[in-house]
This record gives C-alpha cells, sequence and structure tokens, in this order.
C-alpha cells in the first residue's frame, strides 16, 4: 500500500530533478545521486544523510547532489537508481537496509558507477558498504540518563526488537548503571519504525509508568521527544542531533550520526578514480557523535558524559563479560566480549532491563 | 511512583481512542443511509496532512482543524458523486478513495514534514487536576477534540434518531425506495450524510497529526481507518455503543504499552496483535447478529431517484 503513493511521490521527485538539471553550461566533477526511504526532514536517519551529503555538495567544488525521497524498499528503487545513472550520478548512495538487492543488480549494471550502500552483505569493486555502530556510544548516553532521572526509571522506546535494537538498548542500562546503581530501563516495544501514533502513546505509558528519561531506536525521534517534552519530562535523542530543537527544555543530549567525513572521502576517491568498495564500520567519534547537551545538564554532568564518551572512542567495549542477562542468567562468560559486527545477533537484555525480547 | 494498570490504561485509552470515535461516528452516519466507504483510511489520513499543512502555514491549530474537517467532508463529497450520482459500485470506489486518500496526503503534507507546531492546546480543569494518579498521567489534560467527543457521539445519536431529518437518514439506509416514495430525496440524504461523516473523519485524522504526535508522516494512521470500519460493526451502528468500542479499542492498543511499561511477562510479539485480535474476534462474535442491526440497504445502489 505505501509502495504505490511512493512511487508517485519518487517520480515526481525524479522528474523535478530531471527538468531542474542545467544545460552544459557547467558540467559538475561529480553526481552524487542518494535514495531515501522517507522524508529528509524527518528529523531522523534521513536527515542525517541528507545534511552530510548536501555538506559534501557544499564543501568539494564541482559535487552535485541529486535526491529522490520516500522511495520504497522494492523495484521501485531499481529504477530511481537507474534514472540518476541516466542523469550521470558516478556514486549512487541508497540509505536504507532495504534497498540491498535493488542496489547490488543496478551495480552489476554499471561497474564504473561506484555505490556506497548503508548496510552489510558482500562488497564489490564497486560495491562498497558501511554503517555507524550506535551500541557502544549508547554507554555515554545512559551515563547521561542515569544521572538526570530523579525515579530511577528510565524508558526506551524500540520499533523492531532487532539485535542493533536490543544492544542499543543494553548498552544504555550499562551506562545508567554505571552512575546509578538503583536505575532500571523499561522498554516498550512498538512492533514499526515508524508508527507515529502509537510512538506517542508508547511514550506516554513510559511516563504514566514514572519514567522521568526516555530514549528511542525508531526511525525519527520527533514523535517521542516531543510527547515526552509535552509533559516535561526529558529525553536522550538518536539519529539526527537536530532534533534537540524539539525540545528546548527536556532534551539531555543524543546520539547522531555524522557521514559527512566518510562520504567525502569516498567523493574524493571516486573523483580520483581510486574507489574500490570496501566495508567500513566506525562508531563514536567517526560515524557517530555525541550531540550538544540540553540546558538542564549540570556541568558535572556533561564532563561525565564526555569522559565516557571518549572512553569508548578509545576502544572500551561495555559488552564484555561477565554480564547477567535480566532473567537472572548468564549472558557473557568472564572475559568473553561481543564485537560492533556481532551485534545484529543480540538475543538477550541486560540485568535492569525491564523487557522481554520475545 | 508506579500508576495502577487501570488508570493508566484509561489514560492510554481515550488518548488512542478519541480519533477512533470520530471516525466511527463519520462511518457511522455514511453506512446508516446505506453507503459502505471503505476509503476512511484515506479520510483521515487527507486530514491528518491537511490539517498539518494548514496549522504550519497559518500558525493556527485551529485553522488547521477546520481545514481537515473540510477537507474530509469534501474528499468524501467526491466519493459521493461518486457511488451516489454516478451510482458507481461502492466497495470499488471506497477502495479506490483509499488510495487516492493515501496519495494525495503524500503529497499535500510532503514539504511540511520535520515542521515544527504547538498543536491543538490542552486543558485539565484544576479541580480534577488535584484528584489521586491524575497528574501523573495524561487522564483529564485533554485538548478539544477529546472533551467533545463523547458529547459529540450523542449529538450524531440525536440527530440520527431523534429527528427527522435522521428518520429519513435512515429510512433511505434501510431502503431507499421506500423513502422516495414517502417524498425524501435519497441522493441528497446520502450527500448530507458522507459530508458530515467525511468532516468526522477529518477530525479523527487531525487528531492524530494535531494533537496526538504532532508531526505529519505519510501513512501514520497505520489501519485506524480500518480498525474504525470494524467499531461500526461492533457498535451495531449506534452512535452511543461506538463510545464504548472506541474505549475498548484504544484500550486495546493502550493495554499492550502499558503492560510493557509495567514489565509485564507476556511477549511484546502477542501484546501487538491485541488490537487485531479483539477486531477478528469480534467480527466473529457480531458476525451472526450483524444482519440484525446492518441498514437494509447497506452497500447496494439505488437507482431510482433520477
Amino acid at each position: 500500500m505505501k509502495s504505490s503513493f511512493g512511487v508517485f511521490v519518487s517520480g515526481l521527485v525524479l522528474a523535478c530533478c530531471l527538468a531542474a538539471q542545467p544545460a552544459l553550461a557547467q558540467q559538475p566533477k561529480l553526481i552524487i545521486g542518494a535514495v531515501y526511504v522517507g522524508s529528509v526532514n524527518d528529523y531522523g536517519y534521513n536527515r542525517s544523510f541528507h545534511d552530510a551529503l548536501t555538506q559534501v555538495a557544499r564543501d568539494l567544488p564541482g559535487v552535485k547532489l541529486i535526491e529522490a525521497e520516500n522511495v520504497p524498499e522494492s523495484g521501485e528503487a531499481e529504477s530511481v537508481m537507474e534514472g540518476m545513472i541516466q542523469q550521470g550520478a558516478k556514486l549512487v548512495v541508497p540509505t536504507s537496509f532495504g534497498y540491498s538487492d535493488s542496489a547490488r543488480k543496478v551495480a552489476k549494471r554499471h561497474r564504473d558507477v561506484a555505490f556506497e550502500f548503508a548496510g552489510d552483505g558482500d562488497t564489490e569493486r564497486n560495491f562498497g558498504v558501511f554503517f555507524g555502530s550506535t551500541q557502544r556510544a549508547m554507554y555515554p548516553m545512559g551515563v547521561a540518563a542515569g544521572k538526570m532521572t530523579k525515579s530511577n526509571k528510565l524508558g526506551f522506546v524500540v520499533g523492531i526488537p532487532i539485535g542493533y535494537a536490543l544492544g542499543n538498548v543494553n548498552a544504555f542500562q550499562m551506562g545508567a548503571r554505571s552512575v546509578n546503581p538503583n536505575v532500571q530501563t523499561i522498554v516498550v516495544v512498538t512492533g514499526g519504525w515508524s508508527d507515529k501514533a502509537k510512538e506517542a502513546a508508547a511514550a506516554n505509558a513510559l511516563l504514566d509508568q514514572g519514567c522521568d528519561v526516555v530514549s528511542m531506536h525508531v526511525d525519527s525521534p520527533a514523535t517521542i521527544i516531543q510527547a515526552v517534552e509535552g509533559r516535561g519530562a526529558m529525553s536522550i535523542g538518536f539519529q539526527s542531533i537536530e532534533a534537540r530543537a524539539l525540545a528546548p527544555k527536556g532534551w539531555i543530549t543524543g546520539l547522531g550520526f555524522t557521514w559527512a567525513p566518510f562520504f567525502t572521502s569516498v567523493a574524493k576517491s571516486v573523483m580520483a578514480g581510486t574507489f574500490r568498495g570496501e566495508a567500513v564500520y566506525k562508531g563514536l567519534g567517526e560515524m557517530v557523535a555525541v550531540g550538544p547537551f540540553g540546558p538542564s545538564v549540570p556541568a558535572d554532568v556533561q564532563a561525565l558524559v564526555k569522559k565516557s564518551a571518549d572512553e569508548v572512542a578509545k576502544g572500551f567495549n561495555p559488552f564484555t563479560g561477565p554480564l547477567k542477562n535480566n532473567r537472572g542468567g548468564t549472558a557473557l562468560p568472564s572475559g568473553a566480549t561481543v564485537g560492533a559486527d556481532q551485534m545484529g545477533s543480540m538475543n538477550w537484555y541486560v540485568e535492569g532491563v525491564v523487557g522481554r525480547v520475545r | 511512583m508506579t500508576t495502577p494498570l487501570l488508570i493508566g490504561l484509561l489514560a492510554g485509552a481515550i488518548l488512542s481512542g478519541t480519533s477512533l470515535l470520530y471516525a466511527t461516528l463519520g462511518e457511522t452516519l455514511a453506512e446508516r443511509s446505506g453507503i459502505v466507504n471503505l476509503g476512511l483510511e484515506g479520510i483521515l489520513l487527507t486530514g491528518a496532512s491537511v490539517g498539518f499543512a494548514v496549522t504550519v502555514i497559518t500558525g493556527s491549530a485551529w485553522l488547521g482543524l477546520a481545514a481537515a474537517s473540510l477537507a474530509g467532508g469534501l474528499v468524501n463529497a467526491l466519493f459521493g458523486w461518486l457511488v451516489v450520482t454516478r451510482k458507481a459500485n461502492q466497495l470499488a470506489s471506497g477502495l479506490a478513495m483509499m488510495f487516492f486518500g493515501f496519495g494525495a496526503s503524500a503529497l499535500i503534507g510532503a514539504p511540511y514534514v520535520g515542521a515544527v507546531i504547538a498543536g491543538l492546546p490542552k486543558w485539565r480543569p484544576s479541580w480534577l487536576a488535584g484528584l489521586p494518579w491524575v497528574r501523573s498521567t495524561t487522564l483529564f489534560n485533554y485538548d478539544l477534540l477529546t472533551w467533545l467527543a463523547v458529547p459529540v457521539a450523542i449529538l450524531v445519536w440525536w440527530a440520527l434518531f431523534r429527528t427527522r431529518w435522521g428518520l429519513g437518514l435512515r429510512a433511505v439506509g434501510e431502503s431507499p425506495a421506500a423513502a422516495f416514495a414517502a417524498g425524501r430525496n435519497p441522493a441528497a440524504l446520502q450527500y448530507q450524510a458522507l459530508c458530515i461523516g467525511g468532516m468526522l473523519g477529518g477530525l479523527a485524522g487531525a487528531h492524530l497529526s494535531l494533537s496526538l504526535t504532532l508531526t505529519w508522516a505519510e501513512y501514520m494512521t497505520a489501519g485506524r481507518g480500518f480498525i474504525a470500519i470494524a467499531l461500526v460493526i461492533f457498535s451495531k451502528w449506534d452512535p452511543l455503543r461506538a463510545i464504548a468500542g472506541a474505549l475498548l479499542f484504544g484500550g486495546a492498543e493502550a493495554l499492550q504499552l502499558q503492560l510493557q511499561a509495567r514489565g509485564s511477562a507476556v511477549s511484546p510479539f502477542v501484546l501487538e496483535m491485541s488490537p487485531y485480535l479483539l477486531t477478528l474476534l469480534v467480527l466473529l462474535a457480531w458476525g451472526g447478529a450483524r444482519r440484525l442491526a446492518a441498514p437494509a440497504s447497506l452497500g447496494r445502489t439505488f437507482y431510482g431517484s433520477n
């Protein structure tokens, strides 16, 4: 159902791109084609890519960006990418996990076009994969939440409980617990990455049950942050740190993706003809950044969060055994660790998390 | 401090149930006049996006609310032109209008995604704020739409069952030929039912974007229009029963979220299904009795009036 009007909108966007293409006046050195699953104004995932690629196009001379929003994760994505290549795109960025098959097909047909796919899987000479690891970076977010809470109850709204989301929740709880031994993190699953009404209801349910700090792993933090702000509670953002504008009072801090340095080097390598598809996974300090602090966060808490973020950036891994799961069993034996590449298969909540995995 | 489950449940049920109730009332009016409108989901989406867009442009949520209501009425007037004037098949036209609503709302809302609005003002009488548990929940802290939801349901009931207009409308739903013979104009009454119903549907959508979420996103209604169609059957085409129905279904959504927020031992996957399971159960339980309550000419095209 969603796809039919997505097709319509993306077609419209493409048509506009075609119409707006300037005559031969100034041939750009590189055209980047970006494909988004949602709107770039979502204060979330899609905006993080839009902001980074816009910055690359602004900072590197001769680089032009064409974008298609609301492109469904179906065969339609394939024709959108083909259209971009026909317009001269030499670097295509499919930003949603569901574009994997379409992007790989198009990349096989156009060996001269570089692809950077936000996801995982095999790489090809012209097909790189990348993503930002947020899980460890959630630890300092937990430190902030653990310090700011008065009720010792933190809320966490999860879209779909995949391993990466569980990892975010676990690191959040471990960080909070490191500064506040009595704290617990209560998880509410909505069942979708972008069901706004349910996200609002979930945030309200968490606040009803006494949580006073809420974080989330959904496509856009906008709805939850605003619902929490409206009730005078505090929030910790995710995906795009620009979302802080939605909560002038209750914003504590948040994680945002910072893709610009990565795309800058990719764009340069494509222009130089040296591009080779690789798997690039970077965490805090590289592809992920801690957002600015809100007005209510005291200086000592800010210092504590920054110190914790520095430790994570330098290699501290909170997913190091011994760790107990929230059902009293052992999640990780002493000395065992979970690396960033194993997050997808995480299937437990750490001690102190209130919630069931399945 | 933990809120008792029942209090949290009630707060959540009212929060989620408000838009369901307006949508159900709108559909009840249409179906009482003999027209099944499967495009309700599209009406909700149109109301949500138009309401949000106008609120962003004018800075006034009240104007947004008015525009959402008008837009809902207009979309249903178009549907009326299809099924009343052009006598097209109601089910097919309804589905077509639903897809039209998907596309139109996406197009209208696209420039305003990510805009920040203040939303409908909320108001809680001070004597209610002092009650236990009220301050820690959303109870009684409502916008105008929520405060008026039950009065509007009573008004719709009164109009349907206590006025001459309502009698005519119901007569058209039972037997347009008989109503026509009695001097009523079936087409005019069906248009009126559809337009007012569409306006209520538009308000239902506006409640989602202007009060509950303060955002617009494509397909943000997520099936609530269809739940409302099931609710019409559940409430036996009675606006007063619709109040209970909306609370029950709003409560089903609230229950899964409140249970999770309280750390229940039930799987979140089972809880997520609960509103839809309830819909199925309702249709099963009430399916047999449907013929007793449904307008006799529901879904049939009346060819006689012109």
